[in-house]
């Protein structure tokens, strides 16, 4: 740090006050009296000084204290005069206000340790400057605000509420920042305290905005806030980012599932990408893209079959400053169980399909007699959609439930469903293998007894045909879809005395396609085709979860391994806001993961790295400035106190005719 | 007696008068005294025999061994004669420094010596350095010279300005005899006083210098800027008084003490430095005695 002189004289000035100091020593020699004093002889003197001569000048400077401490008496009066300053040790202003981002893209590690911590350094460096009596409060934004300290004098307080600030992952919104900020400044604009309306006067604060700039101009006026924008981080950054990641099925064949990338370079050079796609954390595939500067790309991994699990895709560059957008996660959900109910009078070659171990691992099958259908518990949960599949075998509700159906030889009792008189023997002749509930099926070694030939309502599709009609056929409904088929599998009627007898109506129970019927049936009507979403949401926003039951207490487990328990609430939902961290969260329920979803970046306003010059504010631009200016704090009365103090030595050298 | 007083006391008079000058080397005298000479001569101080040859005083023939030995011989006695004592004193201004001034304590030692020299009968001749050549100084010899010689020392000035060399040189050619010589001086000759001492040692006389320093050329108690003003030549030296400087001096001091020590030494000079704080007796009484000038 060197003194400030502020300046205050021109060149003139300057070379006046320069030619004091050589014109005293020069009057020094001149006007130097002697005392005359008469010796026996100089010979000796002369003998004695003879060698001094060679550089007398210098010798006599340097025997002569008295003239040196004139000299510094004068150059410390001229010093004092001049009123010069230390620069750089103290803030101008009396009020100051640090913004401090610490969104995602501050964790960019181009300068330091990473931009946050840069910014820490210099929002720190100006808290040490602060003069006593100077006010300051911290404030730490991303997408959200938060006052780390509020307004105090206490630069420890301030310090240590500096160094508490740890990075997010969260986008960037200057605009609550500065909300929380204005309220001092400019009182009645409080963001948080509605009781805050104009009591005071306007206080005028400096307001340091440390960031890289990468938010969106908020539209905001300044009032009293004077803004000055501390740019972090440095223009070349180099930052290649996972802008996207989606499993979804292929568009030419929906039975093919793919995984969709799409890569952003956010560098002023071309980069090379070394992508590796893992499922559950096993390599699974790998793909190279090139990607120009400023271009995207977009990558394609077709998956195949994928079960339940993780699915996360790593970049790799030979330069990368922030590697939060490096790595995105999706999550291929496990087919939820389904809740299948099945209203019979006794089917046992349909109970033995539902009870093998294949279904039972995808449905939980309950079986009730047709009476059951007039209890309150059946009406209230059918009311409520807590089943996800009803089969009602030779019955039928009186009030469709909030559920998909399967009518086996019965008509839904609501939508336009008709049907012929029955027919013997009919001969299947097309089956819709299109649709999912019959893919990859024949049934062409099917034998029907008896068929009622179905009249389907407009919307519907018949799916399977015969010489009599169709024998199947679906329809939607409210967003359900009730499937009818036209023939029953077991059947009864009055036998010989009344006697109710049991009879086979088709050998399709036996066939390999009847078990492979009722997969598709869990699958498509069970509600299992909808886990193949992956849902991913941005860090800090909140994920809307479905327990498995209502009322229950689920824990969610952070990619972190942090764990919160929550309650749902009546309708089974709950909301989860914790989501800080990149990565795969867990819901559970009684231990059991029944629910994972991904927090990922996925944000080009924080993958764009390289720092913005200037920022707006309110229409206003603001100049990055990367120093200040500092108040002069002056040192002309030290110096006038270290000339006494000179002065003082010498008098008391001249007194006491100390030798050098 | 005032002028006795001035210069010798009576109890520095009554203690010189024990004493007798003392040279190294035998000389011939003028007269005859109380030195032995290296001439054979009528004395009481029995030297040799030699045989007789005619025309020899018979008075000096041993007629008692003779007797003995039938044989003439004659008897040879040490002749005794008188002692040419030589004081020359600087007087050239700078002897006029120091409490007492150096020319005073070298006149004070003259006359000590010369006293000495008188009472034991020995021709004594107190010369400065700046007298003229063509003019003789006062011989003295005998006790009642003394008023005499005090006289004639009375009118030495510190107001000479010859140079010790031509000074030392005109003594030279005015005295040839031999004797002893001493020499009272600062030495603080510009020109050097080597060639002075030279002139001196090519006499083969028992030459003594006596270097007479003041207090203040010995330990100078300066201070502060000075311009040293010399009292002979008017000559300037400008100096601020520092500690290097007082050391540097004191070795230059220390180192023409000594050269001129060495010089002496080295040519059977007997030197002695004299501070003129230290008494006139005690350096006679002491110093002198112990190098063997007196007795």
């Amino acid at each position: 740090m060197w003194p400030d002189f502020g300046w205050i004289l021109n060149w003139w000035q300057w070379a006046i006050l320069a030619a004091i100091p050589p014109a005293i020593i020069l009057l020094y020699f001149l006007k130097l009296k002697r005392q005359p004093l008469e010796v026996p002889s100089t010979y000796l003197w002369h003998k004695s000084i003879e060698d001094l001569h060679v550089n007398s000048i210098w010798q006599r400077l340097r025997r002569n204290l008295l003239l040196f401490l004139q000299l510094l008496l004068l150059v410390l009066i001229i010093l004092a005069l001049l009123q010069p300053s230390w620069k750089g040790r103290q803030l101008t202003g009396e009020r100051f206000i640090f913004l401090v981002d610490n969104s995602a893209s501050m964790q960019t590690t181009d300068v330091g340790t990473s931009r946050l911590e840069e910014a820490k350094a210099k929002a720190g460096e100006l808290i040490d400057r602060m003069k006593s009596g100077d006010v300051g409060m911290l404030v730490s934004f991303s997408d959200s605000a938060r006052v780390e300290q509020m307004f105090t004098d206490d630069r420890h307080r301030l310090r240590r509420a500096l160094d508490a600030i740890r990075p997010t992952q969260r986008s960037t919104s200057l605009l609550e920042a500065l909300r929380v900020a204005s309220g001092l400044a400019n009182p009645g604009r409080s963001a948080e305290d509605i009781t805050d309306f104009q009591v005071a006067e306007a206080l005028p604060a400096d307001l340091y905005i440390f960031s890289d700039g990468g938010f969106a101009p908020p539209n905001f006026s300044l009032g009293n806030l004077e803004p000055i924008y501390v740019p972090i981080g440095e223009p070349t950054a180099a930052n290649v980012g996972i802008m996207m990641l989606s499993v979804r099925p292929s568009e030419t064949n929906p039975e093919l599932i793919q995984a969709f990338a799409r890569l952003k370079n956010f560098s002023s050079k071309d980069a090379s990408v070394a992508l590796d796609l893992l499922l559950n954390d096993q390599l699974i595939d790998t793909d190279e893209l090139q990607i120009a500067a400023g271009e995207e790309g977009s990558v394609v991994f077709p998956l195949g079959a994928v079960g339940a699990g993780k699915l996360e895709l790593k970049a790799r560059t030979s330069s990368d400053d922030l590697a939060l957008d490096d790595v995105a996660a999706v999550v291929v959900n496990p087919p939820r169980q389904a809740n299948v109910l099945l209203v019979t009078t006794g089917n046992e070659l349909l109970e033995l399909a539902l009870q093998t171990d294949s279904t039972k691992a995808i449905a939980r099958v309950s079986v009730e007699p047709p009476a059951f259908l007039q209890k309150k518990d059946y009406l209230a949960r059918a009311a409520a959609g807590a089943y996800d599949l009803v089969i009602y075998d030779r019955c039928a509700p009186k009030e469709m439930p909030k559920a998909n159906t399967l009518f086996i030889g019965s008509l839904p009792p609501q939508g336009d469903w008709s049907a012929g008189p029955a027919v013997g023997g009919p001969v299947i002749i097309n089956v819709e293998t299109g649709h999912p509930l019959l893919q990859w099926m024949d049934l062409g070694n099917v034998v029907l007894v008896e068929g009622t030939p179905l009249n389907p309502p407009e919307a519907g599709n018949e799916l399977i045909d015969s010489d009599a009609g169709p024998m199947f056929a679906i329809a939607p409904r409210e967003g359900f879809e009730d499937a009818v088929l036209g023939f029953v599998l077991i059947g009864e009627e009055e036998g010989e005395g009344g006697k109710t007898e049991r009879y086979v109506g088709t050998n399709w129970p036996v066939r390999q396609s009847f078990p492979v019927f009722i997969l598709n049936m869990f699958d498509y009507l069970g509600g299992g085709r909808g886990t193949l979403k992956a849902e991913s949401v941005r860090p800090g926003q909140p994920v809307v979860v479905e327990a498995p039951a209502a009322g229950k207490n689920v824990r969610v487990r952070t990619p972190g391994g942090k764990t919160t328990d929550l309650t749902t609430g009546r309708s089974g939902k709950f909301s989860f806001t914790g989501t800080e961290e990149l990565g795969v969260y867990e819901a559970q329920a009684n231990g059991e993961t029944f629910r994972r979803f991904s927090v990922n970046l996925f944000d080009d306003a924080e993958s764009e790295i390289r720092p913005k010059e200037k920022i707006e504010i309110g229409w206003v631009p603001v100049e990055g400035k990367s120093s200040w200016e500092v108040a002069r704090q002056e040192i002309w009365k030290g110096l006038l106190l270290l000339g006494l103090a000179v002065l003082l030595f010498e008098w008391y050298i001249y007194n006491r005719r100390v030798y050098l | 007696m005032s002028q006795t007083s001035t210069i010798l006391s009576p109890e520095l008079l009554a203690r010189l008068e024990k004493m007798e000058l003392i040279s190294r080397k035998i000389f011939r005298g003028r007269m005859k005294g109380e030195r032995r000479s290296p001439r054979k001569g009528q004395s009481v101080e029995f030297a040799d025999f030699r045989n007789y040859v005619p025309g020899d005083d018979l008075r000096f023939v041993d007629w008692n061994t003779y007797a003995r030995l039938e044989k003439l011989f004659l008897k040879m006695f040490l002749e005794e004669e008188d002692l040419h004592f030589y004081a020359l004193i600087d007087a050239s201004g700078s002897m006029d420094f120091g409490e007492p001034t150096k020319l005073q304590y070298a006149v004070q030692l003259a006359a000590a010596l010369g006293f000495i020299g008188l009472i034991r009968g020995d021709r004594v001749k107190i010369e400065t350095v700046g007298q003229s050549p063509g003019r003789a100084a006062p011989i003295f010899r005998g006790r009642h010279s003394l008023w005499r010689m005090l006289d004639h020392l009375e009118q030495i000035r510190p107001d000479e300005t010859t140079l010790l060399t031509e000074g030392v040189k005109n003594f030279c050619l005015r005295n040839s005899g031999k004797g002893i010589i001493v020499l009272i001086s600062d030495l603080m000759d510009k020109t050097g006083y080597e060639p002075a001492l030279r002139y001196l040692v090519s006499q083969d006389m028992d030459i003594y210098v006596i270097q007479v320093l003041s207090a203040e050329e010995l330990d100078p108690e300066l201070q502060g800027d000075l311009r040293l003003v010399d009292s002979e030549d008017g000559d300037e030296a400008e100096i601020t008084v520092s500690a290097p400087l007082m050391k540097r001096y004191q070795r230059t001091l220390s180192a023409f003490v000594d050269s001129a020590r060495d010089f002496c030494t080295r040519r059977g000079i007997a030197y002695l430095l004299a501070r003129n704080e230290v008494p006139v007796e005690d350096l006679v009484t002491g110093y002198l005695r112990t190098r063997g000038l007196v007795r």
